[in-house]
């Protein structure tokens, strides 16, 4: 498969439709993403110190020959052993790479979905297939269910199986920004919360479980539309 | 033993009932054996919400957990595997990792070919399904301008993507109705051979006579004043009702096309109305739960760049804080006094008529507008000078646009003195300058209707002879198609000009213009509700207009192609994201609510037209007849007896009576059934809670019995 791993193969990829919610379009996309994302960071710091972003990737890699092109040189990138197409997928792309992505990089949340999203037993390397995994569940064409169990999972910052007060105030401090003239006050963080668990707790227990949150999301009709990453 | 009158006291306790399990699970017991969060850990619902497929770790593992209870939290996992294996989901609904997955859809297929293929009726269903995804998805890669769409979602926000995604939608229904038009009557206007010309200065009737075509040579300026008022050549043009000939198919025809535009259009506007309004009428109200959705819905994970992400950061924290604040406020005016209530109420009575003072006054200039165009053209200084007498053909779309202009900001203004909470006060402001500018057209149309019937007086001396003022307009119909010709023309410009004029320059300028001066000119918005405002205007006169211009939705499909680009290039390079996010759910269902509003207005004065006023005797398809309905009935005596007879059945009140009756049966069932799930639902809230204090006593008192039983 050395020499042809030029694009991956019509079964992996119908597979990879079947078991995702993207289309082949950006599944081959995010293939040239996580094969270039070196390239990226230069251009981006080439360019100027500019902060603001860009043109967004896919403006750039808008057609499959291109992404089929990127493949293969990733694949060239690659030392000899890993060349073949699988290898190349179960190769395991650190946090920095994943996160240097314009899409991810100044997302308050970036390190919790990495977190999340994560296979690997030490949970700070991400995979091609953990990599579309992210992409299936931010894209336009998940289910809510699956995108608020997922949401959920990334607020869930000490990963017990419930939002407490500490997720929550966690979770607004990264809604507003994490230095100090950007935070609530205490009292005012505390009536949010207070609010807050007024609201979607319903079995009065202090904590908001996976079935109340998915009950409050479900009727909050911006929520999808909002969970979304479009490359 | 000593613990049991605790733990009776507290779980039990009924007014702090659930103060005690917070705090339960927050603390764990200092005691040796095991804490109440690992003995909560264990519970089957938690090990299914944890598990993430077979061969992956479950999520928030820690490390000594798996030493102590990894027997037994893996038998858990086990008996919750087969619990997600009953369940016959497709596998990229499950909430796993790719390889679990992949794993399940193998051993599912194998299944499946193990204990034959099933039966029939889940094959069928499965590859309903699945036929139903694929032409979801070639529809969704037909629509056009998806990844646009999707670029200014990412960046802008959800609100502004709504306001590109309506005007998509409307640019579809233009275009339906132009190939309607096509079809319907400008293809049986020449299958009959060429259409006359205009009657001339030599036909005699007691109805006036009709001359649209100017004599001798024309001047360029004049060509173009012909252009922009649709007077001249283009009045005797298949862009005007007047020039179609009066043959009984193409009058058929032509009423049919009226007909269906507008069903077509009420269809496809409920189609799209009907996901925003089950969602919000599903929901409960949204008082109850706004600060869950402030917080949990409140990031937008498609946003990219340093600079956009703490701008968001900063609109959140003013929200909340905001929020927090309107709390205390309603609380501080729930115990006004009543002095103050007096005061505050006495404020708003004020404003009220203020506001009612402006409007009123702007009506009354579009009405006056309308008025005095015919007198002002008389006058021979404004027939002198073209450019006056353009600026006076367009006095009314002058005058409408100016009020559109001047008067919201005003009420933006003027909402704030009034006390009212924010949202309140955005929803107040959008309804005002809603009522505004449908509200001006209407006038418009008001006064026309004047000139036309002589203010509804049959008898009036320049109406008597044939129903409508035949002195002034000898085809009244032309006259009402080019006033809505010209305010489509004229929004188009104003478009133009506002975005070169103002948005382009202020942008460049701010560039140039130091410090804090630059950053007040720079910093422009994209008023999303104002802007939809707009586009809902435009199409109502579209509706109101394409029975007398047959071309209008040709040429409203141009204009909103036009605008789509202007608009798009206006945002990417001169404004940067609003302040107050507009909610996209609002969207979704406010505004084709309002475009559905629209359109019942529009409708009003063609059914009127249709049915009230006489059709001029000297142009167009209905001349001669005693209304512009009457068509229909003689048309259906032509058919054969059977037809004629159920056709006449619809119109009686044998059918109508009980069509209403069994829809207000359907209606009640609908309700009662609605009520009694909203019951079900409060019921079943509650059962939850008794269930929760169950398991939290159960759990404490597991924990107390380990502790004095080391055994366990």
């Amino acid at each position: 498969m050395g020499g042809s791993g030029s694009r991956l193969s019509k079964e992996l990829l119908a597979e990879y439709q079947d078991l995702t919610f993207l289309t082949k379009q950006e599944i081959l996309l995010s293939m040239y993403v996580v094969s270039a994302p070196h390239l990226v960071d230069n251009e981006q710091q080439a360019r100027s110190g500019n902060e603001h972003t860009g043109t967004p990737i896919a403006e750039r890699a808008n057609g499959s020959p291109l992404s089929a092109r990127a493949h293969r040189r990733f694949c060239e990138l690659l030392p000899q052993e890993q060349q073949s197409v699988e290898a190349s997928l179960r190769a395991q792309v650190s946090f920095e790479r994943i996160l240097s992505l314009p899409e991810l990089k100044a997302n308050p949340f970036k390190e919790r979905i990495c977190r999340v999203f994560s296979t690997s037993p030490t949970r700070d390397r991400l995979s091609f297939e953990d990599f579309l995994d992210l992409l299936s569940v931010f894209s336009d064409t998940a289910t809510p269910d699956i995108k608020s169990h997922y949401a959920f999972r990334i607020f869930d910052f000490d990963d017990d199986g419930t939002l407490n007060r500490e997720d929550l105030s966690q979770l607004v401090n990264c809604l507003t920004g994490e230095s100090e003239d950007t935070r609530l006050s205490a009292s005012e963080m505390k009536q949010l919360i207070d609010n807050i668990l007024e609201e979607s707790d319903i079995d009065r227990d202090g904590t908001i479980n996976l079935s109340e949150f998915q009950h409050v999301i479900s009727r909050s009709p911006d929520f999808a539309s909002s969970f979304k990453i479009v490359l | 033993m000593e613990e049991n009158p605790t733990l009776d006291s507290t779980a039990w306790g009924s007014s702090n009932g659930w103060l005690a399990p917070r705090e339960a699970r927050g603390a764990s017991f200092p005691s040796a054996g095991r804490s109440l969060s690992s003995v909560l850990n264990e519970l089957p619902s938690a090990a299914t919400l944890r598990y993430r497929g077979p061969g992956v770790l479950p999520w928030g593992t820690p490390e000594e957990e798996e030493e102590e209870d990894g027997g037994r939290s893996r038998q858990a996992f086990a008996e919750a595997t087969q619990m997600e294996l009953q369940d016959p989901h497709p596998s990229r609904e499950l909430p796993w990792p790719m390889q679990a997955r992949r794993a399940h859809r193998q051993s599912h297929a194998r299944d499946q070919l193990v204990h034959g293929s099933g039966p029939r009726m889940d094959q069928l269903a499965r590859l309903l399904w699945r036929s139903k995804e694929k032409t979801k998805e070639g529809l969704q890669r037909l629509q056009p301008w998806a990844w646009t769409l999707k670029r200014i979602g990412g960046q802008f926000g959800a609100g502004t993507e709504s306001y590109f995604s309506l005007l998509r939608f409307l640019l579809l229904l233009n275009v339906l109705a132009s190939v309607l038009m096509a079809c319907m009557t400008l293809l049986p206007t020449w299958l009959e051979g060429a259409p006359p010309g205009p009657p001339g200065l030599n036909t005699s009737s007691p109805c006036g006579f009709y001359d649209p075509h100017s004599q001798g040579l024309v001047t360029f300026d004049t060509q173009l004043f012909n252009l922009l008022s649709g007077e001249g050549y283009l009045e005797w043009s298949p862009l005007f009702y007047g020039f179609y000939p009066p043959c009984p198919h193409l009058a058929v025809t032509y009423l049919c096309w009226a007909f269906a535009v507008g069903l077509l259009c009420l269809l496809f506007i409920l189609h799209r109305s009907v996901s925003g309004l089950k969602q919000t009428l599903l929901a409960e109200s949204g008082a109850l739960t706004s600060y869950s959705h402030r917080v949990f819905s409140a990031w937008d994970f498609g946003l990219c760049g340093d600079v956009h992400v703490r701008l968001r950061q900063r609109i959140i924290l003013y929200e909340l804080q905001v929020e927090l604040e309107e709390t205390m406020v309603r609380r501080q005016a729930a115990v006004r006094t009543l002095g103050q209530q007096a005061r505050v109420w006495s404020v708003r009575v004020l404003l009220n008529l203020l506001v009612f003072a402006l409007l009123g006054a702007a009506f009354y200039g579009v009405y006056w507008a309308t008025e005095s165009t015919v007198e002002l053209q008389e006058t021979p200084l404004v027939q002198e000078t073209p450019l006056l007498k353009l600026g006076v053909n367009y006095l009314p779309s002058i005058f409408i646009a100016g009020v559109n202009f001047v008067l919201p900001p005003v009420f933006k203004l003027i909402a704030p003195l009034e006390g009212y909470t924010r949202s309140r006060q955005i929803v107040l402001i959008l309804l005002r300058t809603l009522f505004l500018r449908l509200a001006s057209l209407v006038v418009l149309l008001f006064s026309l209707w004047n000139q036309i019937t002589c203010g509804g007086d049959a008898e009036a001396e320049d109406c008597k002879t044939c129903g409508y003022n035949y002195k002034e307009l000898p085809c009244w119909e032309t006259l009402v198609g080019q006033e809505m010709y010209k305010l489509l023309l004229f929004d188009l410009l104003t478009g133009l000009a506002v975005a070169l004029l103002i948005q382009f320059p202020r942008k460049l300028l701010c560039g140039l213009c130091p410090g804090a001066l630059g950053r007040l000119a720079g910093t422009q918005e994209f008023q999303v509700p104002d802007e939809v405002l707009g586009l809902i205007y435009a199409q109502t006169v579209v509706w109101v207009g394409s029975f007398f211009c047959p071309l209008l939705p040709l040429l409203n499909t141009v204009k909103f192609l036009l605008l789509f680009y202007l608009k798009k290039l206006t945002l990417f390079f001169t404004c940067s994201p609003a302040a107050r996010t507009f909610r996209a759910s609002t969207a979704n269902f406010f505004f084709p609510l309002v475009l559905l509003l629209g359109l019942a207005i529009s409708s009003v004065p063609l059914l009127y037209s249709i049915f009230l006023i006489p059709p001029s005797k000297l142009c167009g398809p209905f001349r001669g007849q005693s209304s512009i309905w009457a068509q229909i009935p003689e048309s259906i005596s032509s058919l054969p007896e059977t037809a004629q007879n159920f056709l006449f059945f619809l119109g009686t009140q044998a059918f109508a009576v009980p069509l209403l009756l069994i829809s207000s049966i359907l209606m009640a069932y609908t309700v009662a059934l609605a009520n009694s799930y909203g019951r079900l639902i409060s019921q079943l809230k509650r059962q939850r809670e008794t269930e929760a204090q169950n398991k939290v006593f159960l759990a404490r008192r597991a924990v107390a019995l380990s502790s004095t039983n080391p055994a366990f």
